[in-house]
């Protein structure tokens, strides 16, 4: 009884009613269409750096990271890794030893960054056979995979020689020579102009390290907070590692985003206060054209409550309509640029190289943006209705029909 | 009076002149006995860090001090690793990248196979008579040896790291018992202390010297001379670069 009287005081004044389903509708779009963007763009730059290159938790000798030396790293053993796998929430260790050396070809001398891994264990997270974009992965000892722009700064080819002299573990000298598998790009510029790859037992022995690593990559199963497993691995392990999450080991990369996140929020919260007011004023306007009916439904012997309930509603469905209409509307756009992720122009995309990151920037489609803009617009509704149920609670039915 | 004056300058200069002449000979005589016209040695140079040590052997042949090869015995990883010092240039034989280079004057500074000398020391050991400027500042008993306390100060024009170096030589067999290297400001950077006195070739020399850093605490190198040979014939294309791959 009551939502068929909704339905027809909603559709009696369409015009009304289309506006602020729209004005709402808009809000909801706009709100979800700038997060999805930049929550996805944050997702990616995470992903890009922490998912599938530095890892949400790495363990290293203790001070490794102040001071990067093959001084500070850890013995790989049996017993680290048991220990670590025990953990609920933790799917994998992947080893990894890292060293800064020179690289030289022909006159050209570059310093680079070489990576020893496990090409098997590196499939946990992002396999390095993916990143290639040329040739293949290295196969043995003598062969390294390097970034795009290494190859490119040494004008280097697949099957060209690469020489690495640099300083090895416990002062031995360390000196090679590498033939070229393959050219990866790491999707990011930095990484790109200094990565080398090679297996972890050609690292170790190229720098007489047999046994060592200097990070060990937790992998993490899905849904687990990287902060609770640190603390427990913190306490399972003694004090000569240090254990970290990525955003102790970027604390860069944490920062940049939260300052962009701001911003945005900041935005949205602008498009909500606009979208208040609007909302606010169809419902002046609509209790103002309706103080009539109002008082002529309560002289009848209409319950007041009654009124407010069926007030209330009104303005619920409304905005429910509103709001599923948005988020209808906006879902289709992100899951397409979700898919095909929105490439970003010329200057604005030299910047985002500038700083490390890929730009590109694919949707995200979490359907927590929806779900709390959603939310967020209808409570506001929600607080608006309270002026007309303000106005009926004090309405007097002699008053209200004298115009 | 100006004859006097002329005179007393003379007397003066002479005395002067005569004693740095002697400082002058103590420095450059302990240096040839140390050095002879050639030399062939077998050194064992330890490393010693807080965390860990690492030795290895070395042979090395060297003519004056001018010339000087030396070839990476041990550890197995290195060996055949082969430095070349030709008056003022370094150069530095890879085996295992089958490549040479001429260390760059950027690289000077840098440690010397991760010991804690640079390469610079290398070369620069030489100009200790010609680079410096000698005087005897003290006579004293250094572990239980009669020595010479000797500072040298650099010429105004000289290439040279050091602000100041004192040497301590033995007055019996003009051995280098003790040197102390200064910077510019006068702070002590490294401390080289010989010890354990053999007799190699039928000279006394020291036959372990100790490299301390003084700014690095736990940390020295250790350089003990395995055999020691003076004056024989050295062939000369030992010291040419061609050389240094089948050197061994």
């Amino acid at each position: 009884m009551n939502l068929k009287l909704v339905w027809r005081n909603i559709w009696r004044n369409r015009k009304r009613s289309i506006i602020t389903i729209v004005s709402i509708a808009l809000a909801v779009f706009l709100a979800i269409f700038m997060r999805s963007m930049q929550l996805g763009m944050y997702a990616n730059m995470i992903e890009n750096v922490v998912g599938s290159y530095t890892g949400y938790i790495q363990i290293h000798g203790k001070n490794y990271w102040e001071e990067k030396t093959l001084d500070n790293s850890l013995k790989y053993e049996k017993d680290l890794e048991g220990s670590i796998l025990e953990i609920n929430g933790i799917e994998a260790v992947i080893p990894r030893l890292e060293s800064f050396s020179l690289a030289s070809n022909d006159t050209v001398t570059k310093g680079v960054y070489i990576n020893g891994v496990i090409p098997e264990k590196e499939k946990l997270i992002k396999p390095i056979s993916s990143r290639i974009i040329r040739g293949e992965l290295f196969k043995n000892n003598g062969q390294i995979c390097i970034g795009k722009g290494v190859s490119k700064f040494f004008n280097l080819k697949i099957g060209d020689t690469l020489v690495i002299i640099g300083q090895g573990y416990h002062g031995m000298s360390a000196a090679g020579k590498f033939h070229i598998a393959g050219i990866v790009d790491m999707k990011n510029p930095t990484l790109n102009n200094m990565s080398v790859f090679m297996s972890l037992k050609a690292l170790q022995n190229y720098l007489s390290a047999d046994g060592i690593i200097t990070n060990l990559i937790v992998v993490k199963e899905e849904g687990s907070d990287e902060k609770s497993l640190r603390k427990i691995i913190e306490n399972k392990l003694h004090d000569d590692y240090e254990i970290m999450t990525w955003q102790e080991m970027l604390p860069e990369l944490e920062q940049t985003i939260l300052i962009d996140s701001i911003g945005g929020l900041l935005m949205v919260a602008i498009l909500y206060m606009i979208i208040t007011f609007g909302i606010f004023g169809t419902i002046l306007m609509m209790t103002q054209e309706r103080m009539y009916e109002f008082g002529v439904m309560v002289a009848i012997g209409m319950k007041k409550i009654k009124l407010m309930v069926i007030v209330l509603i009104e303005t619920i469905m409304l905005t429910l309509l509103g709001v599923l209409l948005g988020i209808i509307a906006v879902m289709p756009i992100s899951y397409y640029f979700h898919l095909n992720p929105y490439v970003l122009p010329g200057d604005q995309a030299v910047v985002m190289e500038k700083f490390g990151f890929e730009s590109v920037v694919p949707f995200s489609i979490d359907y927590q943006i929806p779900l709390y803009h959603g939310l967020l617009i209808f409570a506001i509704a929600l607080i608006i209705t309270f002026y007309p149920l303000i106005i009926i609670a004090k309405l007097k039915p002699l008053k209200a029909m004298k115009i | 009076m100006k004859h006097y004056f002329i005179i007393g300058f003379l007397i003066f200069s002479f005395f002067t002149s005569a004693e740095a002449q002697t400082a002058k000979e103590i420095i450059t005589k302990a240096d040839h006995k140390a050095r002879g016209d050639s030399q062939i040695a077998t050194i064992s140079i330890t490393i010693v860090r807080p965390k860990w040590t690492k030795n290895m052997i070395m042979k090395s042949w060297s003519e004056g001090n001018k010339y000087m090869a030396s070839v990476i015995l041990k550890p197995a990883k290195e060996k055949g690793i082969v430095y070349l010092m030709r008056e003022k240039e370094i150069w530095n034989y890879m085996p295992s990248i089958n490549r040479s280079i001429k260390l760059p004057p950027s690289m000077m500074m840098q440690s010397w196979m991760g010991t804690d000398m640079t390469n610079d020391d290398l070369i620069k050991q030489s100009s200790l008579v010609k680079d410096y400027s000698q005087g005897i500042v003290a006579e004293e008993k250094l572990t239980g040896l009669d020595v010479w306390k000797i500072e040298l100060t650099p010429h105004e024009n000289a290439a040279v790291v050091w602000g100041k170096i004192l040497v301590w030589i033995d007055k019996k067999d003009y051995m280098q018992v003790k040197i102390e290297f200064y910077d510019e400001d006068d702070f002590l950077v490294n401390t080289m202390n010989a010890t354990k006195f053999d007799v190699f070739d039928g000279r006394k020399l020291p036959a372990i010297f100790e490299y301390i850093p003084a700014d690095k605490g736990g940390q020295k190198t250790l350089i003990e001379y395995q055999s020691l040979k003076f004056d024989k014939p050295i062939d000369k294309q030992i010291f040419s670069t061609n050389y240094m791959k089948r050197l061994r």
